[in-house]
């Protein structure tokens, strides 16, 4: 006989109770009078919910409202023990500290491995992304990004600047085509999208004091293309953002801003070793196809000249870009070599916009 | 209920010894049974802890789509650690059901996303209103229904929370209409905004009536009577008080920052050079700038915010009941501020482990400090017609952070 307490599922009565088993039936009733509170058949017994998250699972006929609630475990133990329906029961739940142990190493070491997955495993992986959908990405920002510009649709400056980024890209073992559009207007930049899209503003171009400075920029945002750096990019934010929101368990968004901000300055971190990935490898790729390397370096002393207060250096840790000087120091070469541009071509792309 | 008050337990028995009718002269003081009681709270952190850690351990395993039932079983041990009267508290919701919530609520903004693209392709003709673009179109908008669907989301969510608790094996339910809440939370809200927060006793009484007055034990209705007028008073000397200790503190901080800076003999470019570049040094003063600001905001702000809180929660739990139930809390500042700082702090400084502390700490904070007078008569309350929504959270999971 086990002690409990009794809820009919009709009214909010309780009863103290006692249920004892029978060979096919278990007797709820009243220990004071004897009167019977319920008869359930043994094969409509049923445990909501189990000792490891209740303190007291409610014994309850299948589908029933009534509940036969027995607060003492030896007495829980002992219907177990007579009753295979109630074995779930008995189960002592194993101890906290050792699960809390388990639990927390797997956590650990799957960070970890989640971490190193996106951190390492996207240098990888990312040229292993079909093309097509790396593409298409791309192709929306263009496209939101066209939306309110003017693109400068002149064929000879357009073909020209495509000619050299596709030969560089090559040059790289880069197989698949490159699509460079030309936005009307500033500032004075040049970015890559995944799936081998490049946008230059027409005021670099315009600013360029030769034909070198804009194949340098050129030649750098092919290293970005070369190394996947926009689908990296893309992959490791989403990654750790995702990460970030996982350990919050889905219940605070106090640690989903925290890791906003970490994620931001681990962003920029990657940014900075992306530009000077994409500025070895531009300069390199110049220099393997005999053409003059020196306009990248060129590009930003005279950026330098405009303002000699180098944003990037001032923001440190928050800049997207190493330092200028950095850079310069880098990618500085002599002025030798074909130019990248013949003299035609050159004037095309200086009235690719008219 | 002894078996000698039973109608029925004098029959046989002598004709002047059978229960007479009602003889209790008018003006008799009426003594309602008004037995004090508290809840008890027996969960135990380190279960806490462990039935946490698995769920992150899950999350990850699963990138997220375990967390409706992660979330299904934390509720179910909280719950049943918790009783009162000597019952402990059942949730029978189920992690499905979470998670057709969910991907209902998914629907309905791919739904909308649809309907942008509708927009965007025949109306606008796939040219930028104000340089706003499809996706900033798309953004913006979810961000405008978001903030009135939250609202929507946070009562719905009360209703299927309710509907899947049980006590003594009887559901609880949350009657209204959570529509009409979220409209009414979201003008009340923009109101109180545009009167520089002069509204916010309005706005916690006319939001907590819907969220108390609505709620149900079986067919036993809680009721609210709680009037904005009660604590404009306490709430106009917290209104300008916030406001000098708001002066206070920043006069404080900036006089603080200032100084140190021309202690140290930097100028602003030195000093900004220190954050660009920052060495472990920089990042340990920083880090004690940053904390002896929080000290003068938690020592001037937060304690007059906890008083107000802490009293306007009095109040709210003193102007309701449940049949004869009557309930009262005596929360102090003090507790408030751990309740309200602390957790915040535990969270920010375990960056987000320590969120079953707070669950844990909480419990214990209503078990110690809520009183319960009487209890509610058993046999007049019946299992409600209504079983509740068929789903749950999914607003609410979309737009808003889901508590416990």
């Amino acid at each position: 006989m086990a002690t409990a307490r009794f809820c009919d599922g009709q009214t909010a009565v309780v009863h103290e109770a006692a249920a004892r088993a029978t060979g096919n039936e278990l007797v709820i009733y009243r220990p004071s009078d004897s009167g019977i509170l319920a008869r359930w058949p043994i094969g409509e017994l049923d445990v909501l919910g189990d000792t490891l998250h209740e303190a007291v699972p409610p014994i309850a006929r299948r589908g029933g409202h009534a509940r036969l609630i027995v607060e003492d475990p030896a007495a829980r133990r002992e219907l177990a023990a007579l009753i295979p329906q109630l074995a779930s029961l008995a189960p002592v739940p194993p101890q906290a500290g050792r699960r809390i142990v388990g639990f927390g190493g797997a956590l650990v070491t799957l960070v970890a491995l989640f971490w190193g997955a996106i951190d390492i495993g996207t240098e990888y992986a990312a040229p292993l992304l079909p093309h097509t959908l790396q593409a298409k990405l791309g192709e929306t920002v263009l496209d939101e990004l066209l939306a309110d510009k003017e693109e400068c649709n002149g064929r000879a400056g357009n073909a020209a600047i495509n000619r050299l980024a596709n030969e560089l890209a090559h040059e790289a073992g880069y197989k698949n085509e490159i699509a460079v559009h030309i936005v009307e207007g500033g500032p004075v930049n040049a970015f890559t999208l995944p799936g081998g899209i490049l946008v230059f503003y027409s005021d670099l171009i315009d600013q360029a004091k030769d034909s070198s400075q804009v194949a340098g920029v050129l030649a750098h945002e092919i290293g970005h293309v070369v190394h996947y750096h926009p689908t990296k990019g893309l992959v490791r934010a989403y990654g750790m953002d995702l990460l970030a929101k996982l350990l919050s368990g889905g219940y605070s968004d106090i640690l989903a801003t925290v890791g906003t901000g970490g994620n931001l300055l681990w962003a920029l971190r990657n940014g900075r070793a992306f530009e000077r990935e994409a500025d070895a490898t531009g300069v390199g790729l110049l220099e393997k196809r005999g053409l003059r390397a020196d306009g990248v370096a060129s590009f930003f002393e005279q950026m330098m000249e405009k303002e000699p207060k180098d944003a990037a250096a001032s923001a440190g840790i928050w800049s997207s870009h190493p330092a200028t000087a950095e850079r310069i120091a880098a990618t500085k070469r002599p002025p030798t070599g074909k130019p990248a541009f013949t003299a035609a071509e050159w004037k095309a792309l200086r009235e690719v916009c008219k | 209920m002894s078996d000698s008050s039973l109608p029925w337990a004098g029959a046989g028995a002598k004709p002047q010894e059978q229960p007479r009718p009602s003889t209790t002269p008018p003006g008799t003081p009426w003594s309602p049974d008004l037995t004090p009681s508290r809840p008890i709270y027996d969960g135990r952190l380190s279960e806490l802890f462990a039935i946490y850690l698995r769920h992150l351990v899950l999350m990850i395993l699963t990138l997220g789509w375990s967390r409706f039932w992660g979330r299904t079983r934390l509720r179910r041990y909280l719950w049943n650690h918790v009783s009162i009267l000597g019952d402990r508290f059942e949730y029978r919701g189920r992690g499905r059901e979470l998670l057709i919530g969910f991907l209902l609520a998914l629907v309905m903004i791919v739904a909308w996303g649809g309907l942008m693209w509708l927009l965007w392709v025949y109306v606008l003709h796939e040219r930028p209103l104000a340089s706003f673009g499809l996706f900033d179109m798309f953004s913006l908008s979810v961000a405008l229904i978001g903030f009135p669907l939250a609202f929507v989301g946070h009562y719905a969510s009360l209703r299927y929370r309710f509907s899947r608790t049980r006590w003594r094996g009887i559901r609880c339910a949350m009657a209204g209409s959570a529509w009409a809440y979220g409209a009414s939370a979201t003008f009340l809200t923009f109101a109180n905004a545009m009167t520089g927060q002069l509204l916010t006793p309005v706005v916690s009484v006319n939001l907590a009536r819907p969220r108390i007055a609505n709620a149900r034990f079986g067919t036993l209705p809680f009721a609210f009577a709680g009037n904005a007028g009660d604590i404009y008073g306490r709430f106009i000397g917290y209104y300008f008080l916030n406001i000098l200790a708001w002066v206070i503190a920043a006069g404080i901080v900036f006089a603080a920052i200032g100084g140190t800076i021309e202690q140290l003999g930097l100028s602003f470019e030195e000093f900004m050079e220190l954050f660009s570049r920052p060495t472990a040094r920089t990042i340990v003063i920083v880090a004690a700038i940053a904390i002896a600001a929080y000290v003068v905001f938690s020592l001037l702000i937060l304690p007059l915010r906890c008083w107000w809180q802490a009293y306007l929660f009095r109040y709210l739990v003193s102007h309701t009941r449940a049949g004869g139930v009557l309930f009262a809390t005596a929360v102090t500042t003090r507790q408030m501020w751990g309740f309200l700082v602390l957790n915040y702090l535990i969270v920010l400084l375990t960056l987000g482990i320590g969120w079953p502390w707070v669950m844990h700490r909480t419990l214990r904070l209503i078990a110690g400090q809520l009183w319960v007078y009487g209890a509610p008569d058993g046999a007049s309350i019946a299992q409600p017609a209504d079983r509740g929504p068929r789903f749950g959270e999914g607003l609410l999971d979309m737009f808003d952070v889901g508590g416990v």
